[in-house]
């Protein structure tokens, strides 16, 4: 008897019309119906978007991006929200690695990839260890981060020393770039790492619920750490293949890629609440952006019309997501 | 003497942190540019209020809704598509586009808002996605390019001083502060924001109607950050395509030092003001000093570690804890004097 | 009542309420008259629950009619409620602690004015704190910074400021003191001689006494019986709400008497409700710490568990001194804590029932930071099926029975080198009755596997059923402790329903 009573917890939590309405399967179905369909559409449709070329072009918009938004997962994943400055993090590192060309290209790519993975895990750990909030907590480090490299660059350009090496990484292999390359090894070796390492799958434990991690003394603390490090170093892997394909670095446009970067996560379908989702699903997000975005810019459409897309298909992404949660619920 | 410590340490941290780091950026602001020959003039505090006037009202947009328990990006994208529009949409008059722009701020919060109540979405990933929808919008219609003004009157008399520290700018904006202020401390509303922060489940439980609530609260921050862009763009004589993240630094350090918490339920209107003085004081430092740029940039990243700090709750528990133990051992002290 | 002709404030007539297969409520029927303060007795899962809140609007019954003062009344929300005249004061303190007293004494209130007149605001809210004797209470204080019996009173005040018709109150003298006990009681008292019916739910039984005109006992969703106070004494009331005894099997041998306790606790103090306890827990013994809500047992579980920061006293395992406060401490010294509420503070529901029983073990599993699953599965499958879930392993535990949510929650406890003792905080809440033997007999065979249990339970039947040695604990004090099979539910209802020191007060 009593369980029956307890069962029924809580005030009866009125149900909104459009909750009761929407079925789950059909919002997905009807979405992918019509995702399947602009897609067909503007693959036929779209001069020059079925060829070769283009293919390489797309995956080679992608892979930086992707990069930087299979890190992100990882902060998201473990119930971190997002970080909205790793875009600094990527022009920041940008910076340090045609710097640290003077010490050879090898000693530039590990100290530049360090230098990511720290100045985010010490961002991990004020947000793990305090409960600090992600969202304030990285716009502050963006905002000490663009400090210090205004103040080592005085606010100009860098540019990698005359003699270094470093450009066999803005190089293609196969015909593609290096980067794509590297995203699909950062993805294998993430998958991996949240599948089979402890702190991987504790990950997901925590993202998925606070609380009980903290009752069942699960490692908070380094989870979040360990997230915002790997976010960091795959910033810097971001920065070091942006850097050896543009040759010099400035601090504008870094918002560019914190948001196409979470906009990848979130199209991939990741639960932005954490636990949930796993890294491979944001390469796709990032691809299907990617596509879209390749197809407005065949079309003739300006900048601005894909960001607008990009941010309607965000949204979309976002209310099919909870809409399939709430019906699996 | 004592009493009056007495008096200090029962305030709330709510009104407590936006009284303390306004008194501390006002000495700031008084003492070191003039210790460095740059002395105080109605100007300078002029220089101030139209940094408040600029930022001021993102930072009370996004305050409002931490206030309320959620988190509004989209303010960023509102301060910059509010810019563009009301731009193209004021050539003719520039307060119809004012008034235009602050509608379509309202439609695009409402949109948002009625999404993350009915759905129960999680704010920052819509407001996510209207920021990017927005920044689109935005470049879509400049065709990518800064567009200017090019009622340059408007521009002017926007600015110019009005009994030498103020200007029609930041008196608009002084206003909408104000009234929000009211609104949120003198009707039944600011009770229901901050009841649908602290404790949504509760309030549900008690018959507050939290849909509403959050629509309200989505709609007006739209409606004060398109106003901060539209008139931003007015005295610049510009719309531009991308106002960087700078905005949001802006707002989410004023409103954390106005004693908002991201938790939700705390703050008022009046704190975020003090807030976003604050800000402006300590920006307007640097500017009358002529410092570069990364040092209001590391002073600022440094400021927001320390306030989310402050408000973090395990900081917050630890800090609770200790006071606890200290009142009791005093008490105990105390009981053992009398024996 | 007093007189037949006087009007009824509230009527209940052949109601009836099922959740799916369980009947909660049948044929159920009350009156209450204007002035007239009912008390609703009867144990964990009678009934009295859904009776509030089929009241309060928060549920629906399937069948019969409610009226009040004569006209057909069946609120649809805890608004409609409010506006037929129904006030509840909740077990669960429904206030909102960033807000000031006077705040929520107006929030939800379905007159307040649109203008926030602060002045007129506050002297409502002294007024209605007078009326709870809270005269010195600063209504611009924030509700965070008061004591719980406060809070309760405030939760009153508010129910009182809604001038209802009719005032339900469930279980609302918990968490208080002596003193605030009486100035409760005053306000209903006055409350009712200005023509409000009171409900008045609640275990205790001597309040019930001394309070209350007349009584109704529920037991398993019937009416048992209507009468006057004062035509009962306690022990007839005590014996409608248990009816007849049931004949308990000893389902298992308890540990021998002797040997030292493998945890042992001296005076652990829990502000603000637990003074100080003493306790000693055998391996292989299982102890209840039984009381009603707000007793103190769950403290008690919590504390130990690391749960709470402001715990102090001296525990100890294997006579090792156990740290107080940090659950990773707790658990390193082998104590085991399953909390009353699986969802938020227990199961990772969006994972596998295989995940979730292997989530706090993985350290164990892994070598060189990588988990073996050659480790994980005969673990996973062997637990997985101790719980009888071998088939369901690959399920999310979202798409679980709440039984069976429960039955993952415990099986993650189980056999873990080095636990001494469980900690159970209302195993099993929201659990059915199949569901429930299953879980009592995993706690069983891991007692008789040496592992001490500790369980905070409100339920009579689960105290007998699982219990070696019942601690019965009222207003964070232990009132007795004695063996399962040298007591009787008689008297533990007895202790765990009146105060210590008024065991004589109703003979």
């Amino acid at each position: 008897m009593s369980a029956t009573e307890h069962a029924v917890m809580g005030p009866g939590v009125s149900r909104s019309p459009l909750e009761r309405l929407s079925r789950g399967d059909l919002a997905l179905l009807l979405g992918a119906v019509v995702v399947f369909g602009v897609l067909v559409y503007g693959a036929v449709s779209t001069q020059g978007f079925l060829s070769y070329g283009n293919f390489k072009a797309i995956l080679a918009s992608m892979g930086i991006i992707g990069i930087v938004a299979v890190g992100m997962s990882c902060i998201t994943i473990s119930g971190n929200l997002v970080s909205v400055t790793l875009g600094t993090t990527v022009v920041v590192t940008t910076m340090l690695f045609l710097a640290a060309l003077t010490f050879g290209p090898v000693a530039a790519i590990v100290l530049t990839i360090l230098a990511g993975a720290a100045v985010c895990a010490l961002q991990g750990f004020l947000i793990g260890g305090f409960r600090a909030n992600p969202i304030i907590v990285t716009i502050a480090f963006g905002t000490l981060q663009l400090g210090l490299a205004q103040r080592l660059t005085n606010q100009s350009t860098v540019y990698p020393p005359h003699d270094a090496s470093f450009r066999f990484l803005a190089g293609t292999v196969f015909g593609l770039p290096l980067s794509i390359f590297v995203l699909i090894a950062i993805t294998l070796a993430l998958e991996f790492w949240l599948r089979r390492s402890r702190l991987g799958r504790e990950s997901y434990l925590v993202g998925e619920n606070l609380r009980a991690a903290r009752a069942s003394a699960l490692r908070v603390t380094p989870v979040a750490v360990a997230a915002f490090a790997l976010a960091g170093a795959c910033a810097a892997v971001a920065g070091v293949l942006l850097g050896a394909s543009q040759g010099n670095a400035t601090l504008l446009t870094s918002e560019t890629y914190t948001f196409q970067a979470i906009a990848a996560v979130l199209v991939g379908g990741i639960a932005i609440t954490g636990g949930k989702g796993a890294i491979y699903r944001t390469v796709l997000g990032a691809l299907f952006i990617a596509v879209v975005s390749d197809m407005l810019l065949l079309r003739g459409y300006s900048t601005g019309v894909q960001v607008l897309v990009r941010g309607l298909v965000v949204l979309a992404a976002v209310v099919i997501v909870q809409l399939l949660a709430k019906e699996r619920a | 003497m004592s009493a009056a410590l007495k008096r200090l340490r029962s305030l709330s941290p709510e009104v407590l942190s936006p009284v303390l780091f306004l008194l501390a950026m006002i000495g700031f602001f008084l003492i070191v540019p003039t210790s460095q020959g740059h002395p105080i003039g109605s100007y300078s505090i002029y220089s101030v209020l139209q940094t408040f006037g600029t930022y001021g009202l993102v930072a009370l947009a996004l305050g409002l809704t931490m206030i309320a328990g959620e988190f509004d990006l989209s303010t960023l994208g509102m301060f910059a598509l509010g810019g563009m529009l009301a731009v193209k949409l004021g050539e003719s008059s520039a307060a119809l586009g004012i008034v235009l722009v602050v509608a379509i701020g309202a439609l695009a919060g409402l949109i948002q808002g009625a999404l993350i109540a009915f759905l129960r979405l999680n704010s920052m990933a819509v407001t996510l996605g209207g920021y990017i929808t927005m920044i689109g919008l935005t470049g879509t219609l400049g065709h990518d390019k800064s567009v200017s003004y090019l009622n340059v009157d408007t521009a002017i008399k926007l600015d110019e001083p009005i009994a030498e520290i103020f200007s029609r700018h930041s008196l608009i904006v002084l206003a909408a502060f104000v009234l929000v202020a009211l609104l949120m401390g003198f009707t039944r509303l600011g009770r229901a924001v901050r009841a649908v922060g602290g404790d949504r489940k509760t309030s549900r439980t008690v018959g507050v109607r939290v849909n509403l609530v959050l629509i309200g609260v989505f709609t007006l921050s739209g409606m004060l950050a398109g106003l901060a862009g539209g008139l931003n763009a007015y005295s610049l004589a510009t719309a531009v395509t991308n106002p960087g993240v700078a905005p949001l630094v802006f707002a989410a350090t004023a409103a954390l030092i106005g004693g908002v918490t991201v938790a939700g339920g705390q703050g008022t209107a009046a704190g975020i003001a003090a807030g976003a003085l604050a800000m402006s004081l300590l920006q307007a430092s640097f500017g009358i000093l002529a410092s570069p740029i990364w040092v209001t940039e590391i002073v600022t990243g440094l400021l927001l570690v320390v306030a989310v700090l402050l408000t973090a709750p395990l900081i917050r528990d630890r800090i609770a804890n200790a006071r606890q133990a200290y009142e009791s051992l005093r008490a105990r002290r105390t009981a053992g004097g009398i024996d | 009542m007093s007189t037949a002709t006087s009007p009824e404030r509230l009527r209940f007539q052949g109601v009836c309420k099922s959740y799916g297969a369980v009947r909660a409520l049948a044929d159920f029927s009350l009156t209450l008259r204007p002035g007239e303060i009912h008390a609703l007795c009867g144990h964990n899962g009678a009934g009295k629950s859904t009776v509030v809140k089929i009241l309060a609007g928060l549920v629906r019954p399937d069948e019969g009619q409610i009226e009040i003062d004569g006209a057909e009344a069946l609120a649809r929300s805890p608004q409609q409620a409010q506006r037929l005249g129904v006030a509840l004061v909740d077990q669960e303190i429904s206030l909102i602690d960033v807000l000031s007293v006077a705040d929520n004494l107006m929030l939800g209130s379905a007159d307040q004015p649109f203008l926030n007149r602060r002045r007129a605001a506050r002297s409502r809210a002294r007024d209605l704190l007078r009326r709870v004797g809270l005269d010195s209470l600063d209504p611009a204080r924030p509700v965070s910074s008061l004591a719980m019996g406060e809070r309760q009173l405030v939760e009153i005040a508010r129910a009182l400021g809604h001038d209802a018709g009719i005032l339900i109150l469930d279980e609302p003298t918990a968490t208080l003191s002596e003193a605030e006990i009486g100035h409760v009681f005053d306000a209903v008292r006055s409350v009712s001689a200005d023509g409000t019916a009171v409900l008045f739910v609640s275990h205790r039984l001597g309040e019930v006494m001394e309070l209350c005109h007349s009584v109704t006992v529920l037991r398993d969703g019937q009416l048992v019986r209507t009468a006057q106070t004062t035509e009962l004494d306690r022990a007839e009331l005590i014996q409608l709400m248990l009816g007849h005894e049931p004949e308990r099997a000893l389902r298992r041998e308890p540990p021998a008497e002797e040997g030292r306790g493998s945890v042992t606790i001296r005076g652990l103090a829990i502000p603000p409700r637990v003074p100080g306890l003493d306790l000693d827990v055998r391996p292989g013994e299982i102890v209840a710490l039984a009381g009603q809500v707000g007793c103190g047992a769950t403290d008690v579980i919590r504390a130990l568990a690391g749960h709470s920061s402001r715990a102090s006293g001296e525990v100890r395992v294997d006579g090792r001194r156990l740290r107080l406060g940090s659950p990773g401490v707790a658990r390193a010294a082998g104590l085991a804590f399953l909390s009353n509420d699986r969802k938020s503070e227990g199961l990772f529901l969006g994972r596998s029932v295989g995940d979730n029983l292997v989530a706090t073990r993985l350290k164990e599993m892994s070598s060189g930071g990588l988990v073996l699953e050659r480790r994980v599965e005969p673990v996973a499958g062997r637990l997985a099926a101790s719980i009888g879930l071998e088939e369901r392993r690959r399920s999310a535990v979202s798409e679980l029975s709440g039984g069976n949510q429960q039955k993952v929650f415990l099986g993650r406890l189980l056999e873990q080198p080095g636990t001494r003792l469980l900690l159970l905080d209302e195993p099993t809440r929201g659990v059915d009755v199949g569901g429930r033997a299953d879980i009592h007999d995993l706690v069983r065979s891991a007692a008789d596997a040496g592992v001490g249990v500790l369980f905070a339970s409100t339920e009579l039947d689960e105290i007998f059923d699982l219990a070696d040695t019942i601690v019965t604990m009222f207003s964070g004090r232990v009132v007795a402790v004695a063996r399962r099979t040298e007591t009787s539910t008689h008297r533990v209802v007895s202790e765990m329903t009146h105060a210590p020191n008024d065991r004589e007060a109703v003979a």
